[in-house]
């Protein structure tokens, strides 16, 4: 048997010692909380916009995730069976646990969202009845939510079983749920970045706004599957399983949502640019003055430049050394994307390091919680599906028919 | 013609069997070799310790030539040699080039990883030594030939002829340039 992947498995660098991260969700969640509740205190606009950008942040992650669960199943991939079972951990977040976290922008949603206290006979809120109404934002909330509870707990409980019975039948079920899974996926993701993130500021257009969020929530989902992946790899836990090919492909698919984030980031801008219509420049009016404007440029630079030219060379993309600075630094620039969208429709928060301290508290908080709650989900499952129909071939046996019909022609080309 | 070899050229049945011996001919210290297979064999790159190609860079420079000549092209008449207002848009600006210029990037990307596949592999030729073995032209159907140059250091017709039949290549024979 020719075992033609693992060439890094033998340089491997010990397991890291983990034991003092285990406190580091429990340390953020109570200095986050702090900072929270002085926030809350110090102003409730304040804190429920911060609120807001956080929550958005990990929905974003969370999202991401399951598009690539969604992709796995509708592509009948080999190659990611490896990062599946943590991808739909990472997916489940979405309900209930980032549904508990949104009630705060729920309570808060008069003082965040401006055209709820409008009249009605504005002329922007009557166009959008009876969506852009309280009882409309409460119930298209809770259908976005529905829906994604009912696509995430079907994914993992077909992925669970498919564990214990190995049967064709969970393969085939987990197919059948990404294949409407991804309709109402691109439905829900679209209406919840335009319902809660763009309609901070009603007045603007963007036919271009859900792709454009799409592209940030796998972009910065696949460098959080990098991350995990190699913690995962360096702590023996799927070292079998992950091979230099895996980083290389995640690798790829990073580098390739880098571009494309950008890509949807100028188009809006562009056709704005182009048109030149007041009712839409405003939005990147704002944008273009003050401190908006610096952190215009560092994501030009930060979010676009700098990772696609530093990632461009192949041999980079499966370089730990590499790759992950630049899959922290993605967290970063992600944030900061959030930012510069939600942000500015907050009056008077012109210099974003003012106030920096109320997100990232609430960024803190959330990051510690629901990081607690991905290690449960994590520890009380096996690491990977035990047997979905293609772990031999993500192990690597690539070779497997070759040696059995070794002397005659392959009956498949050889492949697989 | 004199006959100058060009190399040696031997027959193997399977992927395993050509995986094996290509190993053993990169642990016999040869340089210049090369395998031919109908199908791409999984990990041979590794065995073979070939290095990532060139093309990309001539892809990069042929990308970047025709990004930057581009926004030169709509500088130059846009704004400097025929200064025209075109929707109340500034002479020149960036995101005015930027459509037109990455267009034309993907165009040069495209010429230049041709030009540099074309140049690196010595292309176009009318004919090569290879083609004169009958048996080559199995190696699109189900046999994997290894060859090893003749412009190897440790080349020798003998030696090498040895090294081949211990490996257990089949109809080895000498390639004339």
């Amino acid at each position: 048997m020719i075992m033609s992947s693992h060439p890094g498995k033998t340089h491997l660098p010990p397991p890291l010692d983990l034991s003092l991260w285990s406190k580091l969700p429990a340390v953020l969640m109570t200095l986050g909380g702090v900072l929270c509740v002085a926030g809350a205190g110090f102003s409730l606009v304040e804190f429920g916009f911060s609120w807001l950008l956080a929550f958005m942040f990990y929905l974003s992650l969370a999202l991401g995730a399951l598009f690539l669960v969604l992709v796995h199943h509708l592509t009948d991939a080999g190659w990611s069976v490896g990062i599946r079972r943590f991808c739909e951990h990472l997916a489940s977040l979405l309900f209930p646990w980032l549904a508990v976290l949104f009630l705060p922008v729920l309570l808060l949603s008069p003082k965040i969202y401006h055209w709820l206290t409008l009249p009605a006979s504005d002329e922007l809120i009557r166009a959008r009845w009876p969506v852009f109404t309280c009882a409309g934002f409460v119930v298209v909330s809770a259908l976005f939510f529905g829906v994604w509870w009912l696509l995430t707990s079907r994914l993992r409980y077909w992925s669970l079983r498919q564990d214990v019975t190995g049967d064709a039948l969970c393969t085939r079920k987990l197919r059948f749920h990404s294949g409407w899974g991804i309709v109402a996926f691109a439905a829900t993701l679209t209406g919840a970045s335009v319902f809660w993130m763009q309609s901070v500021q009603y007045q603007s257009f963007s036919a271009m706004y859900g792709v454009y969020f799409f592209s940030n929530c796998a972009w910065i989902a696949l460098a959080t599957v990098y991350v995990i992946a190699a913690l995962l790899q360096r702590q023996r836990v799927l070292s079998d399983l992950l091979s230099e090919n895996y980083f290389y492909f995640i690798g790829v698919l990073f580098f390739a949502f880098t571009v494309f984030s950008a890509y949807t980031e100028f188009a809006q801008y562009f056709v704005v640019w182009n048109a030149n219509m007041p009712e839409e420049t405003f939005w990147y009016l704002i944008r273009e003055n003050r401190a908006w404007w610096c952190l215009s440029l560092i994501l030009i630079f930060g979010k676009f430049f700098v990772p696609f030219f530093v990632m461009l060379p192949v041999q980079a993309k499966s370089n730990l050394k590499i790759m992950i600075p630049i899959c922290l630094w993605a967290w970063l620039m992600q944030f900061g994307d959030l930012a510069f969208n939600i942000l500015p429709a907050l009056p008077g928060w012109h210099f974003p390091l003012k106030l920096l301290w109320l997100p990232l508290g609430c960024l803190m908080f959330m990051g510690g919680f629901l990081g607690w709650v991905f290690v449960n989900k994590f520890k009380s499952h096996p690491p990977y599906p035990q047997k979905d129909p293609r772990l031999l071939e993500a192990l690597g046996f690539h070779h497997l028919d070759c040696e059995e019909v070794s002397g005659a022609a392959p009956t498949n080309g050889g492949q697989r | 013609m004199s006959a100058k070899p060009y190399g040696i050229l031997a027959e193997f049945d399977s992927p395993a069997a050509i995986l094996a011996a290509a190993e053993k001919v990169r642990d016999a210290g040869y340089s210049r070799w090369d395998v031919f297979t109908p199908f791409p064999v999984h990990g041979m790159d590794k065995v073979m310790g070939l290095k990532n190609s060139l093309v990309g860079w001539v892809a990069l420079a042929g990308g970047a030539f025709m990004f930057l000549n581009v926004v030169g092209l709509i500088w130059f008449s846009n704004a400097f040699d025929y200064p025209l207002i075109v929707g109340g848009k500034p002479m020149f600006s960036i995101p005015m080039t930027f459509v037109p210029a990455y267009i034309m990037m993907i165009m040069g990307g495209a010429v230049g990883a041709l030009i540099g596949m074309l140049a690196f592999n010595e292309l176009p030729r009318f004919h090569h030594p290879l083609f004169a073995s009958k048996r080559f032209a199995l190696v699109s159907r189900d046999k994997f030939c290894l060859l090893i140059g003749a412009l190897d250091e440790k080349f020798s017709e003998t030696e090498t002829r040895k090294l081949l039949e211990s490996i257990g290549g089949a109809h080895i024979e000498i390639i004339e340039d």
